[in-house]
């Protein structure tokens, strides 16, 4: 690109070292295209409504609960000994710890209703209808991995009523016929809960689930920008 | 010149397709929206707002830390969160079915909930009527739709009240 004054939409850019990095990146990833196509030249439907947010709330709670759930590992440790002193470490002492820990407690239950939200209006709307049919089974995966998160992040301050509804929580699938047993001995790591229980839900509540939930979000995602924002009836 | 298809009909990589004239007749006659200012300053306004809710919240109901764990001392009454209140109950309900004999009762209720998720799951492949999307022209999807969502709303309340 050799010129003046580069347009990105609304944007009329004269300087020069900004035009030079924009075309250089430009000239190697074709990124004019994508920002014209993706951004600046893209149209949605209008009056998609109040009830039409919940799905993009449900994302950016997700991102808050990423952000603040770092943070919370910053003082957190998952042993028997200490988790339940860290949190409330967190929540007397650590500047800010009881927003974050709030607004990560509150944000999981707020993720849950949001979602529930979403999928009402979805289902009402019919919107899960062909050619969003894949989307809708991606989204109830998607529910299920925030409430695996919820149920595995909700043990880690090691509270009496925590451990109790995990173990409650364990013994359900070992009623199942032959691998019931099994089901519980993995989620427990163990016959009783113990310090490996809370190691396991650790691992799986800030690596496991997190990562597996970020890349189905992406799916979700890649499909709504794919099919576009369903319009009116 | 044949007919236009509706702009909300059209599909995504045809909307794409679009001429900037036609993008602007769209936006002009009020059909669609451009994305960027508009669309996005929505969504950072709306992110603006659940962090203040959760500010808020934080704030005026702050997060409960109960006490330590202790494996030797058995609670009262153990209840699981809101969200899990429902499947807890499902799973209380089950024991009604020891008339089948002593396996049903705990298997019975893990099973319901599995056929309820799979059936969640499936609900756009059930769904035959793939064209009517107003809720008002599907009334045995809305019918079904509200039952499913009487009964999970019901059997929280229930799984808290027990």
């Amino acid at each position: 690109m050799d010129i003046e004054t580069l347009h990105l939409g609304p944007f009329k850019i004269k300087n020069k070292i900004a035009i030079r990095l924009f075309s250089a990146l430009d000239d190697r990833l074709g990124v004019k295209e994508i920002v014209d196509d993706e951004v600046f030249e893209k149209i949605v439907p209008a009056h998609l409504g109040f009830w039409s947010c919940f799905g993009g709330i449900s994302f950016f709670l997700f991102i808050s609960q990423a952000l603040t759930g770092m943070l919370l590992m910053v003082y957190y440790q998952p042993t028997i000994e200490d988790a339940h002193a860290t949190v409330a470490m967190i929540m007397n002492e650590v500047p800010f710890g009881w927003l974050v820990r709030g607004s990560h407690s509150w944000g999981s239950n707020l993720m849950l209703v949001t979602i529930m939200i979403h999928m009402v209006k979805i289902y009402v709307s019919g919107i899960y209808k062909p050619p969003r049919e894949l989307n809708w089974v991606v989204g109830i995966t998607l529910l299920l991995l925030t409430m695996g998160l919820s149920f595995t992040g909700y043990l880690l301050p090691w509270t009496q009523l925590a451990y109790w509804a995990t173990v409650v929580g364990t013994e359900t699938p070992a009623a199942l016929p032959y691998v019931g047993e099994y089901i519980r001995y993995i989620m427990r790591g163990g016959e009783e809960i113990g310090q490996v229980t809370l190691t396991r839900f650790f691992a799986i509540h800030v690596m496991l689930l997190p990562v597996i939930t970020a890349s189905v979000i992406g799916l979700h995602l890649v499909q709504i920008r794919r099919q576009g924002i369903a319009g009116p009836m | 010149m044949a007919e236009q298809t509706e702009y909300s009909k059209k599909k995504e990589c045809e909307v794409k397709a679009l001429p900037m004239e036609e993008k602007k007749r769209l936006v002009r006659e009020g059909k669609a929206h451009w994305f960027f200012p508009g669309h996005i300053i929505e969504q950072i306004v709306l992110c603006g707002f659940v962090v203040l809710i959760l500010i808020t919240l934080s704030t005026v109901f702050p997060a409960h830390l109960g006490e330590k764990a202790d494996p030797f001392d058995t609670p009262a009454h153990i209840k699981p969160e809101w969200y899990f209140l429902a499947a807890y109950y499902s799973l209380r309900l089950a024991e009604y079915t020891d008339f089948l004999g002593a396996w049903a009762p705990k298997i019975m209720g893990i099973v319901a909930q599995q056929v309820a998720v799979t059936i969640l799951i499936l609900v756009p492949f059930i769904d035959q009527n793939v064209n009517e999307r107003r809720p008002g022209k599907r009334p045995i999807a809305m019918a079904l739709g509200f039952l499913a969502a009487l009964t999970v709303i019901v059997f929280t309340i229930l799984g808290h009240l027990v």
